[in-house]
């Protein structure tokens, strides 16, 4: 069981001018995977702390099962925590750092033995139980935390941005069935893992959604250039009846409900935008800046007008710099925004 | 062959090898081995004279080899001069001292380290600003304070008194190392099911481990050589400790005319060997935590 509710937390620390946290509101389900994403200094951290105990909220409450644990002590919450310096202590093997929390919970020494064995099997640790921290790499002692972690068999793991290289850690946790709430940068871990992702920036929460959702429907403008790599393009445009204007005077049909003229930004995946380099009918003429080969695909960069796209095409596609290229937008893919506020209003 | 690399490095932090081949002329190195032999004479010559002259029955004030070397000064000390007594003494109070101190020093350093206060910078310097008095100066105020209380001729008067003589510059000391001890540790530890209390004596503690050695050594250290303090809060022969000892054998040894030298050397020699025991015993922990590093415990 690890059902986690945070309603309306906020949280100001006195150094720093804003609050860190800002009416943060998340219902987490028992089981889920869910990554807190956002750029350093969004508060996602924090978030993470205040529910292990290691900070206070200034308002708001914060409820594992039902039960609000904010006047609990860390170590009354059940909930386990993998930092991102791991945090193992020095001056115990790694089999008794792995069985520190077992000793604190008082169990005998046979019970605990047994439990260590199977956690380090399963994290294929074994060998190195009778060594000490310093004596291993950090992927070592990244499985070592995880296993002093998954010993505990708490309602919820907390994992503060641990390195990367969790391959296994998705299979790991669906195996196992704990709630965890996984904090990271790195968007490409956040699609990789999560359920759902809760997308923080400046303490505030811009989406919570499935990955593909988060991606494809993004809910404002930062939503949408922090998530995809490269970003989605954003592009000015203006409405004139069924159709949006963007720069270079490219037309594309507008979606329903766009009710405004002006103030809209149109965003476009560079997987979104089909490009011939061939003339075919409705589709726009623009020239290509440079082409980047990735490999499994190139990344087209064209000027239409004064805006620069991003363009995915297929690996054989590589258009010189210079050559009159034609773009036709996928109409599904459209996302449009307002300037102001940010919202997407599609 | 590569000029930048792990052996490189390796090559470049050995010092260089100072011969009469290589850099300088054969003249400077002998002058700069006669300097170093000067100087080693002269810092190592009490010591010698120490050894030399606590077997020696009829020791001198100058260094010479023991005519027929004895254990009499030995026996004598204690013997005569009642010198069990104020070994005793002298282990009690700096033990005492020392394990007092730690205590107090490892709770005090660490509030500092971690506990947010009003005004903390304030008072770590406050803490800094006592260590800057001159003992001698505090002299009249603790021999009164000493009397009215009732702590003079007392173990508990000395052991308050040396464990506060070091306690500023320690609670410093062990404020550095808890700050280098990460905090996530003890977090770890609160998140596996620790009080804070446990947390620190499990975690924190073991991991500050070099400084802790510091602070013992240092304050054992400074309990063990304190005259001044002894001389002002002692004047029972039953209370003496070894420095009054010292200094009480010195006097009526023969006193400043026909110093019996054979038994000061004798008492000097039981004085310095227990600290360099301990000292030798411990001095990679030391060296560590005066280098004022946590890692690779």
């Amino acid at each position: 069981m690890g059902k986690v509710e945070y309603d309306d937390v906020w949280k100001q620390f006195p150094t720093r001018d804003a609050p860190a946290v800002r009416g943060l509101t998340l219902d987490i389900a028992d089981g889920e995977f869910l990554v807190l994403l956002g750029p350093s200094g969004c508060g996602k951290t924090t978030a993470l702390r205040m529910l292990a105990g290691l900070e206070h909220p200034d308002r708001g409450d914060i409820r594992i099962d039902g039960g609000s644990v904010i006047s609990l002590e860390p170590k009354d919450r059940d909930v386990a925590l993998v930092f991102q310096s791991y945090a193992l202590y020095p001056h115990m093997s790694v089999r008794d750092n792995i069985q520190y929390p077992l000793r604190v919970q008082k169990l005998g020494a046979a019970e605990r033995g047994s439990k260590v064995e199977g956690v380090a099997d399963l994290l294929r640790i074994r060998h190195l139980l009778p060594r000490r921290p310093a004596q291993l790499s950090g992927g070592e002692q990244q499985r070592v935390a995880l296993a002093r972690a998954i010993v505990r068999e708490p309602r919820v793991f907390l994992m503060d941005e641990p390195l990367s290289n969790l391959d296994e850690l998705k299979a790991l946790q669906q195996q196992l069935g704990v709630t965890t709430i996984f904090v990271t940068h790195d968007q490409a871990e956040a699609m990789t893992m999560a359920d759902r992702i809760a997308v923080l920036d400046a303490g505030q929460l811009q989406q919570l959604g499935a990955p593909d959702t988060i991606y494809q429907r993004p809910a404002n403008l930062f939503v949408a250039q922090f998530i995809g790599s490269p970003p989605m393009n954003i592009v000015d445009a203006t409405r004139d009846r069924d159709t949006l204007v963007l720069a270079g005077r490219w037309r594309v049909d507008a979606p329903r409900g766009i009710d405004g003229r002006d103030g809209l930004k149109v965003g476009l995946r560079p997987e979104a935008i089909e490009l011939d380099l061939t003339a075919v009918s409705g589709a726009q003429p623009a020239e290509v800046l440079v082409s980047e080969p990735l490999g499994s695909e190139v990344i087209v960069n064209v000027k239409l007008g004064d805006a620069l796209l991003k363009v995915r095409t297929a690996p054989e596609v590589r258009p010189d710099p210079g050559t009159r290229v034609f773009l036709r937008a996928r109409p599904d893919a459209l996302r449009v925004f307002d300037v102001s506020s940010g919202a997407a209003l599609n | 062959m590569s000029v930048i690399g792990p052996q490189a490095q390796a090559q470049v932090a050995v010092p260089p090898r100072v011969g009469p081949l290589e850099g300088g002329s054969r003249l400077e190195w002998v002058l700069m081995h006669v300097a170093f032999l000067a100087v080693t004479i002269f810092f190592l010559a009490p010591f010698v004279w120490l050894f030399t002259a606590s077997f020696d029955a009829q020791a001198q004030a100058y260094i010479r080899w023991p005519a027929q070397p004895t254990f009499g000064n030995f026996t004598g000390i204690f013997e005569r001069y009642s010198f069990a007594t104020a070994l005793g003494n002298s282990v009690f109070v700096a033990v005492s001292t020392m394990l007092l101190t730690v205590v107090v020093v490892s709770l005090a350093g660490y509030s500092l380290s971690r506990i947010e206060l009003r005004q903390k910078t304030w008072i770590t310097y406050a803490v800094l600003l006592l260590q800057t008095m001159p003992l001698s100066a505090t002299m009249v105020p603790i021999y009164g304070l000493a009397r009215e209380l009732g702590l003079r001729n007392s173990y508990l008067g000395l052991i308050l008194v040396h464990s506060a003589i070091e306690l500023p510059f320690l609670v410093w000391l062990m404020k550095g190392f808890f700050d280098s001890v990460p905090r996530h540790l003890e977090e770890a530890s609160w998140l596996d099911g620790r009080g804070k209390l446990r947390a620190l004596f499990e975690i924190v503690l073991p991991v500050a481990r070099p400084g802790i050695a510091v602070a013992a050594g240092l304050s054992f250290l400074s309990a063990w050589a304190e005259v001044l303090m002894v001389l002002i809060l002692v004047d029972q022969q039953s209370m003496k400790t070894i420095p009054l000892a010292f200094y009480e054998t010195f006097r009526t040894a023969g006193g400043y005319t026909e110093v019996q030298y054979g038994l000061v050397a004798a008492m000097g020699v039981l004085y310095v060997l227990p600290v360099m025991a301990v000292f030798f015993a411990t001095r990679r922990l030391m060296v560590r935590g005066l280098m004022g590093s946590t890692r690779g415990l």
